[in-house]
């Protein structure tokens, strides 16, 4: 190998780098903008808040950026977290549930969900898009007939700690939400970057035929991963009920979206095969500490909504632009 | 002086941190066929490239009809008469035929297009090049070779005078390549000059008039083809005298180890049966659609068979899934190496280790140290030219490409070998290590089933060669008795 290989593929790798992590920079940008912007932006309490608001949507990322790395997108995802929202709130609020078997429902009923997506999709091979919107539809509709379209509120207090609660004291102490949504990026990003199952993924997302040709159970894997995302989707309406003391329709509204845009603002390529989750975390942080920013500056939230189509348009356009001049 | 139709003077085209051509000069004949022959890697390419206006060169000239020229987009270069015939083609397969040919230059009436006047060009230009179809068909249901048809017509439609055909063979049968080169002649008849890029040397000798050869971006020499012989060319691309194109093993084929009895597969297979020996190359000749790669699917579970048994080692073994195919000890190179064998965007070391996780992991945890020194080895052992492990197989040539497949398949040390078309688009120095990576295979005792639309390949590696034609054995040639002459005559 020629010394000048070598050094352009350094470059390319050097690259790549700045690209999966360019994130980590717009964040701290972000925050010396809106700290400069706003006396009440950076501080403990505030920061802390963020954090919480970004947990829920950060576990369903987790699942997003899974399936994405598969090169194919979940749906349904914000509404099977309503969905599960309200199967929670009324196992416990009237069929007399015990609060921690409820959850347990909820968390599968969101897996089953995710299995159903995945089985249709991987082995009767219908489009992700078709199976996953029909599902959006089919979740929405079921909870409206559990909550009657109205919400359930007041949970039980054992299990609003899991929301509201903080280890180390409520002034300057540690949201369990967001312990909860740090322990499941770790846990997710190890088995997608250490195991032979996170590995097939990659590969999956990279090229199914030569995963296929690689003796990797293609169908098999897909469908698992859609039943994760599912699953992930009960934790997330667990986190969500307990903060919000509240299951409502509103639950989980555009998750789906949100999480690709955190994808997509992290550097996860849509093509599948590219990125680490974390990057996910990146971009759903990303996205709450921009809302939070502009919500503090006092911007119309209707402009916030043109902002946040602004923002993922420019990076992938950025994206794009880099790849085409390498 | 002689009549040039194209002068290339000291043509150098740099990329960061590599010359893809210096100071390359070369005169086409007007009228000729003008082969260009090189390694993968040795610039000629960049050379199509520069003359299609996709890359400017930073140095040297173009002469076209003895009028300096630059081509600076790819229109540019089609308006001034230079059109060029990729490898993948480049048409709307939904379209017909008729509309295809013209696009981008559909003929009017007034201001509606002339449907009636296209379709009756289009016959035309076909008839005359002796490859009448049907002009209102959807590409998307033509053939390989009917679409490349197509794209020479529509080229040649554009006022063409220089037609560039890259590896126009590669994906052809020996007989649409018969028909090609018919086509070709027709054209150079027609007063078209033709620069034709091929691997395979057999067809320089048949077809063309002068022969380019280029190696590591520089210009090696121009020759008449009637004066250089074989040995002279491929000498002068690899830069060393090759002596033995087809290494042999020299090792006796042992016990059977894969039988396959009356293989069916409604409309594809019929009732094949054949046996495969330890420390054999069998090679499956064919022309593509016979069946041959069918064959294969069937025997590793990737398509379903409907009669038939499979014995491994004199046990019958049911193999309905590609899974337990691999279980079973047999693996297989597939044909295309670039969507099925390969995840392109993955680093060599996970494209190696992606069969046999197992082998750099515990448990279920993979070590990515593991992986990369189980790469470093394979990549040291097969020579395996890439600037680390860590680098994505897309960067890298098609030779070493296809050594990295067959790398994960060593490392899940499979009995039985599948290679469907090894050797396709890659260059003569990797052909001869691939060639020498089967014999090591064949001498492990590992046994390999060869199926090669490149007859001399075929003939020169295997022990016995099985025929297919429509799905059936046509029959079974021993080595020695295995001629190009007698395989075809099996094959049609």
């Amino acid at each position: 190998m020629s010394q000048l290989a070598v050094r352009r593929d350094l470059k390319r790798r050097l690259s790549k780098f700045t690209r999966d992590y360019a994130i980590v920079v717009a964040i701290f940008l972000l925050m010396i903008i809106f700290t400069i912007a706003s006396d009440y932006f950076l501080t403990y309490r505030n920061i802390r808040n963020i954090f919480m608001q970004t947990a829920s949507l950060a576990i369903v990322c987790i699942g997003q950026a899974m399936i994405v790395t598969t090169g194919e997108f979940d749906l349904s995802l914000g509404q099977n977290v309503c969905v599960t929202s309200a199967v929670m709130a009324y196992l416990i609020k009237f069929a007399g549930f015990n609060p921690w078997i409820a959850i347990l429902c909820a968390i599968g009923v969101g897996a089953l969900v995710g299995l159903s997506n995945g089985v249709l999709i991987a082995y009767a091979g219908i489009p992700c898009f078709i199976v996953t919107l029909g599902f959006q539809m089919i979740a929405r509709g079921a909870a409206k007939i559990i909550t009657n379209a109205s919400p359930i509120p007041a949970m039980p207090d054992e299990i609003k700690f899991i929301g509201r609660g903080f280890i180390g004291g409520n002034e300057y102490g540690v949201p369990i939400s967001v312990l909860i949504m740090l322990a499941l990026f770790l846990f997710f990003a190890f088995i997608m970057q250490r195991t032979k199952f996170g590995r097939s993924l990659y590969a999956i997302g990279g090229n199914k035929e030569a995963a296929y040709f690689a003796g990797i159970n293609v169908k098999g894997h897909r469908a698992i991963t859609y039943t994760i995302a599912g699953l992930l989707c009960g934790v997330s309406a667990v986190v969500l009920v307990t903060r919000l003391d509240s299951a409502a329709l509103t639950n989980g509204n555009l998750y789906e979206f949100d999480a690709m845009i955190s994808c997509i603002l992290g550097g996860i390529s849509l093509a599948g095969g590219r990125g680490k989750i974390i990057q996910a975390l990146f971009g759903a942080i990303f996205l709450m500490l921009f809302f939070n920013g502009m919500t503090m500056l006092n911007v119309n939230p209707f402009v916030q909504d043109v902002l946040k189509g602004v923002v993922m348009i420019g990076a992938v356009a950025l994206d794009v632009v880099r790849n085409r001049r390498r | 002086m002689a009549d040039y139709i194209l002068e290339l003077k000291n043509i150098t085209k740099r990329f960061p941190g590599v010359t893809a051509l210096d100071q390359v000069s070369v005169s086409v004949n007007r009228g000729d066929i003008h082969a260009l022959v090189g390694e993968n890697g040795a610039g000629k390419s960049t050379l199509i490239k520069v003359l299609a206006g996709i890359y400017h060169p930073e140095e040297g000239e173009v002469f076209l009809d003895g009028v300096r020229t630059v081509f600076r987009t790819p229109s540019e270069s089609q308006q001034k008469g230079i059109s060029v015939v990729h490898q993948e083609f480049k048409m709307s397969e939904s379209l017909s035929v008729a509309e295809n040919m013209f696009l981008g230059n559909l003929l009017y009436k007034g201001r509606l297009v002339d449907w009636k006047a296209m379709r009756l060009q289009a016959d035309r230009m076909l008839r005359d090049l002796g490859v009448p179809m049907d002009v209102d068909t959807p590409v998307e249901r033509l053939s390989v070779a009917q679409k490349q048809m197509v794209e020479i017509c529509k080229a040649v439609n554009r006022n063409c005078k220089v037609l560039i055909m890259d590896e126009p063979s590669a994906t052809l049968t020996e007989k649409e390549q018969a028909l090609m080169f018919g086509t070709v002649r027709k054209l150079k008849a027609g007063g078209v000059t033709v620069i034709y890029i091929s691997h395979r040397l057999e067809e320089i000798f048949d077809l063309c008039d002068t022969v380019t050869v280029l190696r590591d971006g520089a210009h090696i020499a121009t020759k008449p083809v009637r004066d250089v012989t074989r040995d002279e060319l491929v000498s002068m691309m690899v830069g060393r005298t090759v002596t033995k194109e087809y290494p042999r093993a020299g090792t006796q084929p042992g016990e059977v180890v894969l039988e396959a009895r009356g293989i069916s597969r409604k409309g594809v297979l019929e009732n094949i049966s054949f046996q495969l020996r330890r420390g054999e190359v069998l090679g499956i000749a064919g022309l593509v659609g016979s069946g041959r790669t069918e064959l294969a699917r069937a025997l590793l579970g990737i398509d379903r068979m409907d009669r038939g048994e499979v014995l491994l080692r004199g046990q019958p073994v049911r193999i309905d899934t590609f899974r337990k195919a691999i279980k079973s000890g047999l693996s297989l190179v597939p044909e295309d190496r670039k969507s099925q064998g390969l995840v392109q965007i993955a680093a060599v070391s996970r494209n190696i280790c992606m069969v046999n996780m197992d082998a750099a992991a515990s448990g279920f945890v993979m070590s990515a140290a593991k992986e990369r020194e189980i790469s470093r080895e394979y990549v040291d052992k097969l020579d395996i030219s890439t600037p680390s492990v860590d680098t994505e197989t897309q960067y890298l040539s098609g030779g070493n490409q296809q050594k990295v497949v067959i790398a994960k398949w060593l490392l899940e040390d499979s009995d039985i070998i599948i290679l469907d078309e090894p050797t396709r688009g890659i260059d003569v120095g990797a052909k001869s290590e691939i060639y020498n990576l089967i014999v090591s295979l064949v001498a492990q005792g590992k046994s390999v089933l060869m199926i090669s639309s490149e007859l001399p390949e075929v003939i020169g590696m295997s022990d016995r060669v099985l025929v297919i034609h429509e799905g059936r054995l046509a029959g079974e040639l021993a080595r020695g008795e295995a001629t190009q002459e007698r395989i075809m005559s099996l094959c049609v």
